[in-house]
């Protein structure tokens, strides 16, 4: 069966060793994941939100290296911030991803209102299959599991929007518009769900 | 019974999701009445409103708060399940980003009521919206002192934080989400009694109460007006008390959430969203994928109430309501099921990660025309195997809705693996199918 995506192991690259471990967050990102660690008891609760303040700092995706970073920052083993991070699929691990990511839900309502013609579209216009990303590395197209906005069927994800009920031309209309745009989407959604979890009295501390 | 709009009142005016607009509307007054009444009432007021768990499952809420210890020696945790996932729901959504003051006040209620020190509410990571909606809530609720510390002068303190997942449906299931929230990949633990519930070993093993996103928004009603009002709606069932969130899509003229007291009927319902759209109506799925689907006939006899619907062959589930046309193939349908439940198992228990995948392999091979006789058969053997016997509810959740089709639709099946196509050759039926369907027609 070809339609249950497996990781792509062979492909990622080795580990670095802890002594080879270059930090790299910038200095607001360092006094956000101090904030954060102040919600929870102990540092490993803050795997997530690290993991996200991460994936925006190494620009949408997490290289070993940002893998590394966390489980320095949270003094976790590099396996275990890894086998975390893996079984979510809002991080991308080990592999880079487009500008922006366009994840289109087939799932059951989506399916019913022809969500199986709009990802046919897409890959035709975007001459990718799903997983893949366009030559000038602008868009990944991937297939999502229900986004739980099912009255807006069929439905995209692209950063931090929903777009939806899309038609053809809706689609046309949005490919422009993020050729248009100036920053990654994916980026842009690391940093607002970074900022959702700061509270007003952490981001004027971060600000400093 | 038309429409009841409790939670929902004001969801269409933006005003609301501010905190000057919500208190216009007596927001915060559940609170402020809760904070002069002692901890007990306050549960003893939820038991007689009847209120049961809306996340799916349809346990009495108060138990839950009642079980915290009330002799405190470690830290309480006030949890709110906002990691909503489930195939056909969208009610939290709508709660989250159109009433979050409603969210925050229940929650600070259930925090009174359980001497709670600190709240956590934990959003899927797709809905930034509703994240970006409660964070500002929070940051409005700490201005005007219902958050942080001394709250309306009681001396007692209380933080809410919100928590974002990163894709996983696994973790809207509570003890898998209780381990994400503590860092770790989102798998489901042992469950009493063969471990100690949340309430007693939750959260950092201290004592945690887990409700829903809508379990939460109830509370400030019934601390408002009383449970005993509470429990006048939906009295004409045998024991579901209130309103309940319908979140209607598939193929309806208008998709959207509708909120119902408990014995309206599922064609009432579907006549609120604008009734059917490009055909008759072939069958239901009336409370999110999980659940098993009614045909017709059996969604006609359908009233709403969590009893009531397990008589007439389904359950109320989290109240994702999906309504198919006649255009619709149910074993593609059952397959994509069925394939949603495969990519979101988990993988730590057997009988789940690999009885899913069969499921779909099967599923599969019928679709392209190589389906056996003996698969009806094989494929009710792997649900049997499936049920029961996993950590969590995943796995019952995969193995019902198939069981339920080749329960209900064993004639589609037949056709299928007999003909070597779909039953439904209609444009419009085609119209929905994958890609690799279409090659074969």
């Amino acid at each position: 069966m070809d339609t249950i995506p497996v990781s792509n192991l062979k492909d990622r690259p080795r580990p670095p060793k802890p002594e080879e471990v270059e930090l790299r967050f910038s200095e607001r990102a360092v006094k956000e994941l101090e904030q954060l660690l102040t919600h929870y008891p102990d540092k490993k609760s803050a795997m997530l939100p690290a993991l996200w303040i991460a994936q925006r700092e190494y620009g949408g995706w997490l290289p070993p290296e940002a893998i590394a970073e966390v489980a320095v920052r949270l003094q976790r083993s590099y396996a275990e911030v890894e086998g975390v991070a893996t079984f979510y699929t809002m991080y991308h691990v080990g592999h880079p991803i487009g500008r922006h990511l366009i994840e289109v839900c087939t799932c059951l309502s989506c399916y019913l209102c022809g969500a199986y013609r709009i990802a046919d579209y897409l890959k035709e216009k975007l001459g990718v299959d799903w997983g893949e990303t366009t030559p000038d590395g602008m868009f990944t197209l991937e297939e999502v599991e229900c986004l739980d906005a099912c009255d807006r069927a069929p439905l995209l994800q692209v950063g931090d929007q929903y777009i939806g009920p899309v038609t053809r031309e809706d689609v046309d209309a949005l490919i422009e518009r993020l050729r248009a745009e100036e920053s990654p989407t994916t980026i842009r959604l690391a940093d607002e769900i970074v900022q959702a979890q700061l509270h007003a009295s952490d981001q004027e501390k971060v600000r400093g | 019974m038309p429409e009841r709009r409790l939670l929902l009142e004001h969801s269409g005016d933006p005003e609301y999701r501010t905190i000057e607009g919500y208190e216009k509307t007596g927001g915060y007054q559940g609170l402020r009445k809760a904070v002069t009444m002692d901890r007990q009432a306050v549960i003893d007021e939820i038991k007689k409103s009847g209120l049961r768990g809306r996340g799916g499952a349809g346990f009495p809420t108060w138990i839950k708060w009642n079980g915290i210890e009330k002799e405190k020696t470690k830290p309480h945790y006030i949890l709110c399940n906002a990691d909503e996932g489930e195939p056909g729901t969208f009610k939290d959504k709508e709660l989250m980003e159109n009433c979050p003051h409603l969210v925050i006040e229940g929650m600070i209620i259930a925090g009174w009521a359980t001497q709670g020190d600190k709240g956590y509410i934990y959003i899927r990571g797709e809905f930034v919206d509703c994240a970006r909606s409660i964070k500002r809530a929070i940051d409005e609720a700490y201005a005007k002192g219902y958050l942080g510390k001394n709250i309306l002068g009681t001396g007692w303190d209380f933080d809410i934080y919100v928590h974002l997942g990163a894709g996983s449906y696994e973790c809207g299931e509570e003890s898998a989400l209780m381990s994400s929230l503590m860092g770790e990949r989102g798998m489901p633990r042992l469950k009493f009694p063969h471990a100690p519930l949340p309430t007693v070993a939750g959260l950092w093993d201290c004592p945690t109460v887990i409700n829903n996103v809508e379990t939460y928004a109830c509370a400030p009603f019934i601390i408002q007006n009383g449970g005993e009002w509470y429990a006048t709606l939906g009295a004409s069932t045998k024991n579901s008390r209130g309103t309940k969130i319908f979140s209607v899509s598939g193929h309806v003229n208008r998709p959207g959430n509708y909120e119902v007291e408990f014995g309206t009927t599922l064609m009432e319902l579907l006549e609120m969203a604008g009734g059917m759209k490009g055909g008759e109506l072939k069958a239901c799925v009336p409370g999110g994928s999980s659940v098993p689907i009614l045909n017709r006939e059996m969604t006609e006899k359908a009233v709403i109430g969590y009893e009531e619907m397990v008589e007439a062959g389904s359950m109320v589930g989290s109240g994702g309501c999906m309504f198919l046309n006649e255009h619709t193939c149910i074993v593609t349908f059952i397959w994509r099921t069925a394939l949603f439940y495969a990519r979101e198992s988990c993988g730590k228990c057997t009988p789940c990660r690999e009885g899913t995948t069969w499921m779909v392999q099967i599923l599969e091979r019928i679709r392209e025309g190589a389906g056996k006789p003996d698969d009806i058969e094989l494929l009710r053997d792997i649900t049997k195997m499936i049920d029961g016997r996993s950590f969590c509810g995943l796995g019952d959740a995969a193995a019902w809705p198939v069981a339920a089709a080749l329960r209900v639709f064993p004639e589609e099946f037949e056709y299928y693996i007999g003909h070597g196509r779909s039953i439904v050759q209609s444009p419009e039926g085609l119209a929905m199918m994958p890609e690799s369907d279409l090659a074969r027609v």
